[in-house]
């Protein structure tokens, strides 16, 4: 009997040390109680060069002590609709577990109650797409608790793009051609060869 | 190098035993012995390195989605134009086999499409992606002259074994690319490459594997045990077959349309959960890109014994019940299939997908192994055709249910899988239409008539114009040892006689 009780209080604490036991949050659950804007120098940036310049805050308007259980703000780069549409992979869920439309982190440091800014080179993987900025207010159990964007409820204001790098080189290319050029060859070889073994046995 | 044999008048000496047209009798794994297996060997490894290169793409797909900024559709397009190129490839490798032999067949489609791998790494849109996709994908043909060259080197007892065993761990490298591709490509990203470079140096692995296996096909293969075609063709041991007869008499048979649309839902279904189930995995379960590939890999190396597998009991059954086993494993192990595809659309737990794919995996590529036990049979003067036109078919299979229920975003992907077992279940019934004369077809025996035999069967083939110029002998001595299709209790009351053709057939 003391075994089992132990054994339940053992997979429960355990289970409460695992991702399994929070609860489900729901974006729109979220209050947007911060202030976010992004600068950027043009409206098409180029991955790995350009930078982006973000500000957030808490919305002055909201009453004081709503900030109280932030602890840290994670700032990331969305996807706009229009990069979302047949892509499922950076689909919007309600449900911020499954929800895909952020995958990029800008930066995640500890919540201040003044303005911060912070000044981010886009990285080179983040893929050509229409992007906005979102900043979540994390609690102490790193979950998130408030959020703010740069752009309107629908997202579609103060859209950016970025153009991503193409990963190509010239070397790589040079490769490519070198040895495919290199396999024909080869064949045409081969059957060269095997005629004029054919022409010397017949003879 | 030819393995050449001595004159007309001495027998050759062989390293496995072999009947009256020098096929292998016996199958040996782990040997390498001209020329049987090593035949075996070298179609193998080629036949895997194309898979390989052809499936190179899905695993990587989340990151190359990113680079070249492709949408769900564009990802449906390439994947459809993977397989469709391969279609018409088939056939025509199949006749290219019948014409000119599997060792220059297919070693000519692998040093062409090697190129095309190559340019995998310099694709910059969607369209080039689904260019190079549907390149890549002609090389897929190489398992017609896989199977035709296992059925000229290994005998009835062994065929389908030998080519199970090629099949099987050829389509093995659909499952092997799903693994070493993020591997190759999490190695050069460590090194230092960016995500997006390092995607396209990883597509150089395959590309070179792909060049190297057909070099060694054209050095150490002969497409007979008695040496190549042209040196066969030059000093009169095999007669030049006319294109347009060969051609005419597999397209007239009608069981190799049928074997053409049930490989469809069997090798046609395997192609398209190679091309959907890792970004299914990683979608789905939210998993990472090296997880899904490992698990999306799991079904691909279960080929390593499933499809053999099928192949070892098709020979199994064929000894004791004779062709119809054959035709009754068959319809029932595929029809299996379907019923594990529906369940695998149906599971929520990402244990139970695994535990169900596998499963499902096991029973279809059986299927496939145990339909290659079928059609050595359909023909002996146009096996090329035969096998080129089912080959074919498993293709359009694929672009078929591609097309229908994984193009776009019309069906989720797992409600598509579940259409996709009902699918196999029907288009596995016209199995039960398949009748060979002389030995039967799933409901009835074989036809009491007394020109029922293998040789009229055969013979049946051949004008008789044809017949005075001696071109049927091949013919002749397979029919004569395709008897054993008879199965046990008919076979030993069977004296195997000298077979004499009826004077005026």
């Amino acid at each position: 009997m003391a075994a089992r009780a132990l054994l339940l209080g053992f997979i429960l604490v355990f289970a409460c040390f695992s991702d399994t036991c929070f609860a489900i949050i729901y974006f729109s659950s979220l209050q947007r109680t911060l202030v976010v804007t992004a600068s950027h120098p043009q409206r098409l940036l180029k991955a790995g060069e350009d930078k982006i310049t973000v500000t957030w805050g808490l919305n002055q308007s909201f009453p004081a002590g709503t900030d109280s259980a932030y602890k840290t703000i994670k700032v990331q780069l969305c996807y706009a609709p229009i990069s979302q549409v047949d892509r499922a992979w950076r689909k919007t869920h309600d449900s911020l577990s499954k929800d895909k439309t952020c995958q990029f982190k800008i930066v995640k440091t500890p919540y201040t109650t003044t303005n911060h800014t912070s000044e981010w080179t886009i990285e080179r993987d983040v893929p050509t797409a229409t992007y906005f900025v979102r900043a979540y207010a994390l609690d102490a159990q790193d979950q998130q608790v408030a959020y703010g964007q740069n752009t309107d409820a629908k997202k579609t204001t103060n859209l950016f793009e970025i153009q991503a790098i193409t990963g190509r080189h010239v070397s790589l290319d040079i490769a490519s051609v070198c040895f495919s050029a290199f396999s024909v060859v080869a064949l045409m070889g081969f059957f060269f060869a095997e005629k004029r073994k054919g022409g010397k046995a017949q003879q | 190098m030819e393995i050449s044999s001595n004159g007309a008048e001495t027998q050759p000496k062989f390293a496995l035993p072999v009947d009256s047209e020098h096929k292998a009798t016996e199958f040996r794994l782990f040997s390498a012995a001209a020329p049987h297996m090593r035949a075996f060997h070298l179609s193998w490894v080629s036949f895997f390195a194309c898979f390989v290169s052809t499936f190179a793409a899905p695993p990587l797909l989340p990151i190359i989605r990113d680079n070249l900024n492709l949408t769900a559709t564009d990802i449906g397009n390439a994947g459809i134009a993977s397989v469709s190129g391969a279609v018409f490839a088939r056939l025509a490798m199949g006749t290219a086999c019948d014409l000119f032999g599997p060792r220059l067949a297919s070693a000519s489609l692998i040093l062409l499409t090697a190129p095309v791998v190559f340019f995998t790494s310099i694709a910059s849109s969607p369209v080039s992606f689904l260019l190079v996709r549907f390149f890549t994908g002609f090389s897929l043909a190489t398992f017609v002259s896989t199977q035709f060259w296992m059925s000229s080197m290994f005998s009835a007892p062994v065929v389908g074994t030998a080519n199970g065993v090629a099949g099987g761990w050829g389509n093995l490298g659909g499952g092997a690319t799903q693994l070493i591709m993020p591997l190759v490509f999490g190695l050069i990203r460590d090194i230092g490459a960016v995500k997006f470079t390092a995607w396209r140096i990883a597509f150089f692995i395959p590309a070179l594997f792909q060049t190297l296996s057909a070099f060694a096909v054209l050095m150490f293969g002969q497409d007979l045990p008695d040496g190549n075609y042209k040196r066969l063709q030059k000093s009169g041991d095999k007669q030049k077959d006319k294109f347009s007869r060969v051609f005419y008499h597999g397209i007239t048979n009608y069981r190799g349309w049928i074997l053409a649309l049930t490989y469809g839902y069997c090798f046609g279904v395997e192609l398209t959960i190679d091309n959907i189930i890792a970004e299914y995995f990683y979608d789905r379960f939210n998993l990472k890109l090296h997880t899904a590939g490992i698990i999306a890999a799991s079904f691909g190396l279960a080929n390593i014994i499933s499809r053999p597998g099928g192949g070892i009991l098709s020979d199994v059954m064929g000894k004791r019940f004779g062709m119809r086993g054959r035709l009754w494993t068959l319809w029932t192990v595929q029809t299996l299939g379907g019923v594990f595809c529906i369940i695998l659309g149906q599971v929520d737990s990402l244990s139970a997908s695994v535990a169900v794919m596998i499963i499902f995996s096991i029973f279809v590529q059986a299927a496939c192994g145990l339909t290659f036990g079928v059609v050595p049979f359909v023909s002996r003067r146009s096996l090329g055709v035969i096998s080129g036109m089912t080959g074919g078919g498993g293709n359009v299979g694929a672009v078929v249910t591609q097309l229908i229920f994984f193009k776009g975003s019309k069906y989720s992907k797992e409600t598509g899988i579940t259409l996709m077992g009902v699918m196999i279940i029907c288009c596995s019934l016209p199995l039960l239409l398949i009748y060979f004369p002389q030995w039967g077809g799933m409901f009835c025996g074989p036809s009491s008539a007394k020109t029922a035999t293998e040789e009229d069967y055969y013979m049946s083939e051949w004008s008789s114009d044809e017949k005075d110029k001696g071109l049927h002998e091949a013919s002749l001595k397979f029919a004569d040892n395709s008897r054993r299709e008879r199965g046990r209790s008919v076979h030993s009351q069977t004296l195997p006689s000298n077979a004499t053709p009826p004077a005026n057939a």
